[in-house]
């Protein structure tokens, strides 16, 4: 074979693919076939590719009676058309779902859902049962804080307490000294403890000495808790606030009359003998005489406990007690000048029960 | 092809038209016409029936929402293959991608009804031939299967719309987005191939 014939066997190779499956032009088949005409070799060639690409259609051409039914296009065409169904409808409006997110979430993990469902039952077994039931013991509007004794109030807190009404409910055994409290402030709050807890005293004190803040049921409620604290110094301070000063004389007189076991008390005695004087209710002031009646007789047992009473003179030292003229003349002022008959007559007693003490 | 040969190109353009001012019945006309071509070239390349009712879905889904870019510059059949030929080019680029995924023989245990091995299916409408042609050729069959598996994505598409969808090389370039001279180059390499792993057939 020739240089130039190799050439051309090489050239005409090249094109053969392109030749069998009549993809060349006009002049490359011309040459191609004129070459082929004399070139056995490139001949054989072109009969292998032919023969290659029989095969190969031969086996691929079965794949036209890939869907002989229709199956397939129909089951195609069906999907085609739904999705384009999709694609044409105008978008639904979209429900409001509240926690959609979560549902979705729940509806593929089952598993997950069901613990989580348990544990939100657990949580509100145990916890939110009791949150509720103080919720609704609070019986106000707002949320309720169930505040523990300990807590420390501020005088701010304080002041606050006093722009809203404020029950109190001692427990059923009066003897225990436990009180609960139901104060409606901005956030309502219920106090419940002894009396003697220092917090909760605090407020006691605070609702008897700012009497015009609350209502006079609820300091007389106050009054009633405190009346058996009157060692304490705090407690027997408002005391005596509440009975010179407190607008209603009902709590003034009960104010009064829980001071009944320090009367041998100087402060006290003068607290009396002011309202004596002063104190523009008779009722106030009938109590004030008993009251100091019981201080002059002395010798009560509660009395003897108190500071005061340890260190009380005897009776004959006790008429040396300045403040016991005082009390004696006005006992007297009253017998003589009361407006009110009930207290004069009351006065006139007082001054016979201590009378002999004053002979002597 | 055919369907494309067959229909004069004012119908077709008229239907195109009709389509992007939004009939439906004029869109689903054009999907008719060719959609026996697309389906086929989608099964020819991607081996399964499923496979090649996702690219038939997904093209023509494409085509719905792309028709109002159709500018009739080039046919719309052109245009429709193109679309095609890159769905299912997609497909084989990601199938390559997995390679867990790369068995092109469907599982004969999901078969779906009347989609069952077309291999077998010629088998029974060739009667005449005998059952040593008939092991011989199947034979030959899973060695083209395996043989076109090593082809590119595009030799491959480019093979198949050649020698079995019939289309000139300037309209394979025209759906591929590329030139001529590349499709040519892609159909040598693919036929060399094809050769060489199936030259002891004959």
């Amino acid at each position: 074979m020739s240089a130039p014939q190799q050439t051309q066997c090489k050239e005409v190779a090249a094109l053969l693919v392109f030749y069998a499956c009549e993809e060349t032009s006009a002049q490359e088949k011309a040459r191609i076939e004129k070459h082929l005409a004399g070139c056995a070799a490139c001949a054989s060639q072109l009969a292998e590719e032919r023969s290659l690409h029989e095969s190969l259609m031969e086996a691929l051409q079965a794949s036209e009676q890939f869907d002989s039914g229709g199956i397939l296009l129909s089951r195609c065409r069906s999907e085609l058309a739904e999705a384009l169904d999709d694609l044409s409808a105008p978008p639904l409006k979209k429900h409001w779902q509240p926690l959609g997110w979560l549902r979705s979430w729940m509806a593929m993990r089952p598993v997950w859902s069901a613990a989580v469902l348990v544990l939100i039952g657990l949580g509100l077994g145990t916890q939110g049962l009791p949150w509720l039931s103080a919720r609704l013991d609070s019986g106000s509007n707002g949320q309720t804080v169930n505040v523990s004794p300990s807590a420390r109030f501020t005088d701010e807190q304080l002041a606050k307490m006093a722009v809203a009404s404020m029950s109190f409910s001692p427990t059923s055994d009066s003897t225990s000294g436990n009180v609960q409290l139901h104060i409606k402030t901005e956030q309502p709050l219920v106090l419940s403890g002894s009396v003697d807890d220092p917090d909760l005293r605090r407020v006691l004190t605070y609702v008897v000495e700012n009497g015009n803040q609350t209502e006079a049921g609820v300091r007389l409620d106050c009054l009633e808790a405190l009346r058996a604290r009157t060692g304490d110094a705090d407690v027997r301070r408002a005391l005596l606030y509440a009975a010179r000063n407190d607008q209603n004389p009902a709590v003034r007189m009960k104010a009064m009359e829980s001071l009944r076991d320090v009367v041998v008390d100087q402060t006290v005695r003068e607290t009396l003998i002011d309202a004596l004087e002063h104190d523009s209710n008779p009722g106030v002031r009938v109590e004030a005489v008993n009251l100091l009646v019981r201080s002059l007789e002395g010798g009560t047992p509660e009395a003897a406990q108190t500071p005061e009473a340890v260190l009380a003179p005897e009776p004959v030292e006790r008429l040396l007690d300045p403040s016991m003229e005082r009390v004696i003349q006005t006992l007297q002022d009253l017998e003589r000048s009361d407006p009110n008959r009930y207290v004069r007559l009351r006065s006139a007693a007082a001054l016979r029960q201590i009378g002999p003490h004053e002979v002597q | 092809m055919a369907a494309a040969d067959s229909l004069p190109n004012v119908n077709e353009q008229s239907l195109v038209a009709e389509a992007q001012a939004g009939s439906r019945v004029a869109f689903e006309e054009l999907v008719h016409r060719y959609d026996r071509d697309v389906l086929r070239l989608a099964l020819n390349l991607m081996k399964r029936p499923e496979d090649a009712r996702d690219v038939y879905q997904e093209a023509f889904l494409k085509v719905f929402k792309n028709l109002h870019r159709f500018r009739f510059e080039c046919s719309f059949y052109t245009w429709l293959y193109r679309i095609v030929t890159n769905v299912c080019l997609d497909h084989l680029r990601r199938r390559q991608a997995r390679p867990e995924d790369q068995s092109p023989e469907p599982n004969p245990g999901h078969h779906e009804e009347g989609i069952t091995d077309f291999f077998e299916r010629q088998r029974e409408h060739r009667p005449t031939l005998d059952p040593e042609r008939q092991l011989f050729g199947k034979e030959i069959q899973a060695r083209i299967a395996s043989a076109m598996e090593r082809l590119s994505p595009r030799e491959r598409v480019v093979f198949e719309m050649k020698h079995y969808q019939g289309l000139k090389l300037r309209a394979i370039g025209d759906a591929l987005g590329t030139t001529e001279e590349t499709v040519k180059n892609s159909l040598f390499r693919a036929t060399r191939k094809l050769r060489s792993q199936l030259g002891g057939l004959r």
